[in-house]
């Protein structure tokens, strides 16, 4: 049986793509899967941080990829489940080190391994990096902010990932392409100041698989090094848990897009 | 690029010429196999297609596809192609310090690059090809026989159909025929026709009917928010959309020199 491979991408920096990453692959590891997460910024190494791990990590996916260490040695279990694994990338190498073949090999391992999925954190750009984590994907989440440049780098990966992936280069049939609106906030949406939910879905010409509102929490939950999707009383947290559950086929409507309605006491004595 | 001199001899107060800076659009040659004769019969293919674009035009051999640039002898052979395909071979593009010995030895200019994107990517690049020669491979029909003649105008040919979104970064082309469209183009995305181009969703990048001169070619969209527009070589660029244009189903159309646009 072979492994779902899931690339994270966005194009642009600093969308959410490792937040997302790290949010996906525990989500899809609450349900029962067995999952990697791979981290391919390689020099810029970032997902460990958000999974809580940096501590742990002694080979990194490079060394698998030369062959200096073996699968089984470079994984890190997650300390939170059992069915949840990390491949940091390594922070003092360059991504000139991750070969198409090495990436295959890795991939192929984690499918012998009896892993269920395989979410690929890609790097922002459309160089190397990028191009070798979308190349061997099954599915795509493509990561999106409410705002023109993101927009507009998100649609030239849609192209890329329409041809210039293994699928697309086989004939086998398009990979399945999910955007994610991440950074939402219904305030300013209703204010004019940031695109909506529909206006990126026009844009794009696909609908959203998940909208993550913009939250303080993202942002504790980074830095304390625990995914969002874990903090249950936040609505970022619960928005991530509706996108894993919506990737794994279930039909869930989508929440949070409104900006929150004043009450009248709220009106009356400010909010 | 290009240092053009201007003699002038009646006057003898004017210096004996300028030398200017200039930038030119240059076809660029990327060889894929040193094979001459197969590059000579490819050239002479589309010198054939669009003589008033390739015959005698001024070519750049890019031979930064080669890991090891082939020696001396076989680049000559490459050259001799090019030439006897009806085009003229100016130089070569920049490479590496390899390159620029070889372009001394051959006693030729070395040309830089035009576009970033032909650096040699790993294993198949996104590049698009130069502006001079609109023929993307992807959306490309297998080879088939040369076309000696020029289509005339209005001839049926068939069309080329794209179903779904062009995206940003994308290029369609459609050679000797009509481009329909059924999704958006996105900013960013080109989409060009020898023939007319229809777009039944939104135009939000650029589209170029016409493209080998057909000044009857027409544009029609559904919806219009182009960046550019252009028939037969005829453009013109949208910085604003003007607001009886916008979101409209148009056409444009070529009247002597002058491209228009209205609702349809």
């Amino acid at each position: 049986m072979t492994a779902e491979i899931i690339v994270v991408t966005s194009g642009k920096g600093g969308v959410g793509k490792t937040t997302t990453s790290a949010s996906l692959a525990t989500g899809l590891a609450i349900a029962g899967k067995k999952v990697a997460v791979i981290d391919f910024d390689v020099g810029l190494r970032n997902l460990d941080l958000i999974m809580g791990c940096e501590r742990r990590v002694v080979y990194d996916f490079i060394n698998v990829v030369q062959g200096e260490a073996t699968l089984k040695q470079a994984l890190i279990k997650d300390k939170r489940h059992d069915n949840l694994y990390v491949l940091a990338a390594s922070q003092t190498r360059d991504k000139d080190a991750l070969t198409q073949e090495g990436v295959e090999k890795v991939l192929d391992g984690l499918s012998e391994e009896g892993f269920d999925y395989v979410v690929c954190d890609s790097p922002a750009g459309i160089e190397k990096g990028a191009h070798l984590a979308m190349y061997f994907a099954d599915h795509a989440v493509v990561v999106v902010n409410p705002e023109v440049s993101s927009v507009r780098d998100s649609d030239r990966i849609l192209g890329l990932l329409s041809s210039k992936t293994r699928r697309a280069e086989r004939g086998e049939g398009a990979i399945t392409q999910h955007l994610l609106l991440t950074r939402y906030n219904p305030a300013r949406v209703e204010a004019g100041e940031m695109l909506s939910v529909k206006d990126v879905e026009d844009i794009l010409g696909i609908s959203v698989v998940g909208v993550i509102p913009e939250s303080e929490n993202v942002l504790a939950a980074s830095n304390s090094g625990v995914p969002v999707i874990l903090d249950a009383n936040s609505l970022a947290g619960q928005a991530y848990s509706d996108t894993v559950a919506r990737v794994l086929g279930e039909d869930r409507p989508l929440r949070f897009i409104d900006a929150p309605k004043k009450g009248f006491f709220q009106r009356v004595f400010g909010g | 690029m290009n240092a053009r001199m201007t003699s002038s001899r009646t006057t003898n107060s004017e210096e004996a010429c300028d030398l200017r800076f200039g930038q030119v659009g240059m076809a660029c040659v990327r060889v894929r196999r040193a094979d001459a004769a197969a590059l000579c019969e490819e050239l002479e293919r589309r010198v054939h297609s669009a003589p008033q674009l390739f015959a005698r035009a001024a070519v750049v051999l890019d031979l930064s596809h080669f890991l090891d640039l082939p020696d001396d002898g076989t680049v000559d052979a490459l050259l001799e192609a090019v030439r006897s395909a009806g085009m003229l071979p100016v130089g070569l593009a920049y490479g590496t310090s390899e390159t620029e010995a070889l372009a001394k030895r051959m006693g030729l200019p070395l040309i830089a690059k035009f576009r970033a994107a032909y650096e040699p990517a790993n294993g198949g690049s996104v590049a698009p090809p130069a502006a001079a020669e609109p023929a993307p491979r992807a959306a490309e029909p297998p080879p088939r026989e040369p076309i000696l003649a020029e289509p005339a105008p209005g001839q049926a040919q068939g069309s080329m159909h794209h179903d779904g979104a062009v995206r940003s970064g994308q290029q369609i082309y459609a050679r000797d025929r009509d481009l329909v469209i059924t999704g958006t183009v996105a900013n960013g995305a080109e989409v060009i026709a020898d023939g007319d181009i229809h777009i039944y969703g939104g135009l939000r990048g650029r589209a170029m009917a016409g493209a080998q001169g057909d000044t009857r070619a027409c544009i029609f969209v559904s919806d219009f928010r182009a960046e550019l527009v252009a028939i037969a070589g005829h453009y013109r660029v949208f910085e604003q959309i003007p607001n009886d244009l916008e979101g409209q189903s148009v056409r444009c159309w070529l009247e002597g020199d002058k491209l228009l646009i209205a609702r349809l």
